[in-house]
C-alpha cells in the first residue's frame, strides 16, 4: 500500500456516466423484490400501485443503485459486471463502508436510467487493527431520459490491506 | 396532486429475522447481475483470506428499506436511507433487523435501524449494520404522469 496518499489524491474528481440501453422494465422490479423476500405489492401490482397514487408499479427503492443490470459493462477478473473505479491495489480486499440514499421520486418501468458517478473524496486511514486502508467516497446521481433526478447514492468503499498490521 | 392522509402506524416496526443462505445470495446476484466472486468462489475467498461467501452489503439496504416501507404502509414513501456496515455477514448466517421510531413531524417519520447477526437462540453475535436510519414521507394520492 506504499504511495497510497498520492494515489488517493489523483482519484478525486474522477467521473463516469452509464446510460441504460433500454427502459428498466417491470420484470426487473419483480425479480429483485422476490430475491430479497419483499412482497410489497407496490412493486408488482400496477392496480394496487395506482390506488396509492402511483401511475404504475414502482421499483424497490434501492434497486436502481444496483447499476449492473443496465451499465452494460463486461465482467472483470473478479466476476463483477458493474461500475467500479478500476482501482487496482495489490494485497487488499474491498469492503463497503456504507451508503446514503436520497430518493427524489419513484422509479417506474418506463424510466431509462443514466447513472453519473463521481469520486468526492479519497483518503488513507488507519484501521482498527492498525493496518492502512484507502477510503473512497463516491456519489452516483440517477436520472431518467427526461433528465429528472430520481435517486442519489453516496457510497463509501474501503480498500483494506491484507498485510499483517504493524 | 393532493396529499395523502395516512396516519403514522402505531407501535414499532416489526422485527424481522432471516437466514441468508447461498441460494438467497444466488437469487440476489441474478436479480442484480452482481456476480462478484466474493459472493460464491472458494478460491477467490481463500485468496482474500475469507472463510465463507460474503453476503452482498446492498442486501441489507433492501432489508432496511423493506422494514421501513412495510411498517409505514403504501401511503408513505421512502425518501432517505443511510447505513454503515460494521462487519461482514457470511452465507448461512442468521440476521435480525431491528427498528424504532425516533421522530415524527411535518417533514416525515424517521426510523433508526440496526441489523445484527444472531445465533440459533437469537442471541446477538455481532453488529452487521449500525447506525442506520430511514425517512418516510407521505406519498401524494396522485403522481404526475
Amino acid at each position: 500500500m506504499s504511495g497510497l496518499a498520492e494515489h488517493a489524491a489523483a482519484l478525486v474528481g474522477r467521473r463516469t456516466v452509464y446510460t441504460a440501453p433500454e427502459e428498466f422494465g417491470a420484470a426487473a422490479f419483480r425479480y429483485y423484490a422476490r430475491a430479497v423476500g419483499d412482497h410489497n405489492r407496490l412493486y408488482t401490482d400496477a392496480g394496487y400501485a395506482r390506488t396509492h397514487g402511483y401511475r404504475d408499479v414502482v421499483a424497490p427503492p434501492t434497486l436502481v443503485c444496483e447499476t449492473n443490470q443496465y451499465a452494460d459493462l463486461p465482467m472483470d477478473a473478479e466476476g463483477y459486471a458493474g461500475h467500479t473505479w478500476r482501482i487496482e491495489i495489490p494485497d487488499t480486499r474491498t469492503v463497503r463502508g456504507g451508503n446514503s440514499y436520497v430518493f427524489h421520486r419513484p422509479v417506474h418501468p418506463d424510466d431509462r436510467i443514466t447513472a453519473t458517478w463521481e469520486i468526492l473524496d479519497a483518503r488513507v486511514k488507519t484501521g482498527r487493527q492498525g493496518g492502512e486502508m484507502l477510503v473512497v467516497t463516491s456519489r452516483a446521481t440517477y436520472t431518467n431520459q427526461a433528465g429528472e433526478r430520481l435517486v442519489e447514492n453516496t457510497e463509501t468503499i474501503i480498500f483494506v490491506s491484507l498485510e499483517a498490521p504493524r | 396532486m393532493s396529499p395523502a392522509t395516512s396516519t403514522v402506524p402505531s407501535g414499532p416496526p416489526a422485527v424481522r429475522e432471516l437466514t441468508i443462505g447461498i441460494a438467497d445470495m444466488i437469487a440476489y446476484a441474478g436479480a442484480t447481475w452482481d456476480w462478484h466472486r466474493l459472493h460464491y468462489d472458494p478460491a477467490y475467498l481463500s485468496e482474500k483470506r475469507l472463510a465463507a461467501p460474503v453476503v452482498d452489503g446492498q442486501v441489507f439496504g433492501a432489508l432496511v428499506a423493506a422494514q421501513a416501507q412495510d411498517w409505514a404502509g403504501p401511503g408513505w414513501r421512502l425518501a432517505e436511507l443511510e447505513f454503515t456496515f460494521r462487519n461482514l455477514v457470511f452465507a448461512g448466517e442468521r440476521v435480525r433487523c431491528e427498528a424504532e421510531v425516533v421522530r415524527s413531524g411535518d417533514d416525515g417519520v424517521e426510523l433508526r435501524h440496526r441489523v445484527v447477526v444472531i445465533d440459533a437462540d437469537g442471541v446477538e453475535e455481532r453488529v452487521a449494520v449500525e447506525p442506520a436510519r430511514s425517512l418516510l414521507v407521505l406519498q401524494p394520492r396522485r403522481c404526475a404522469p
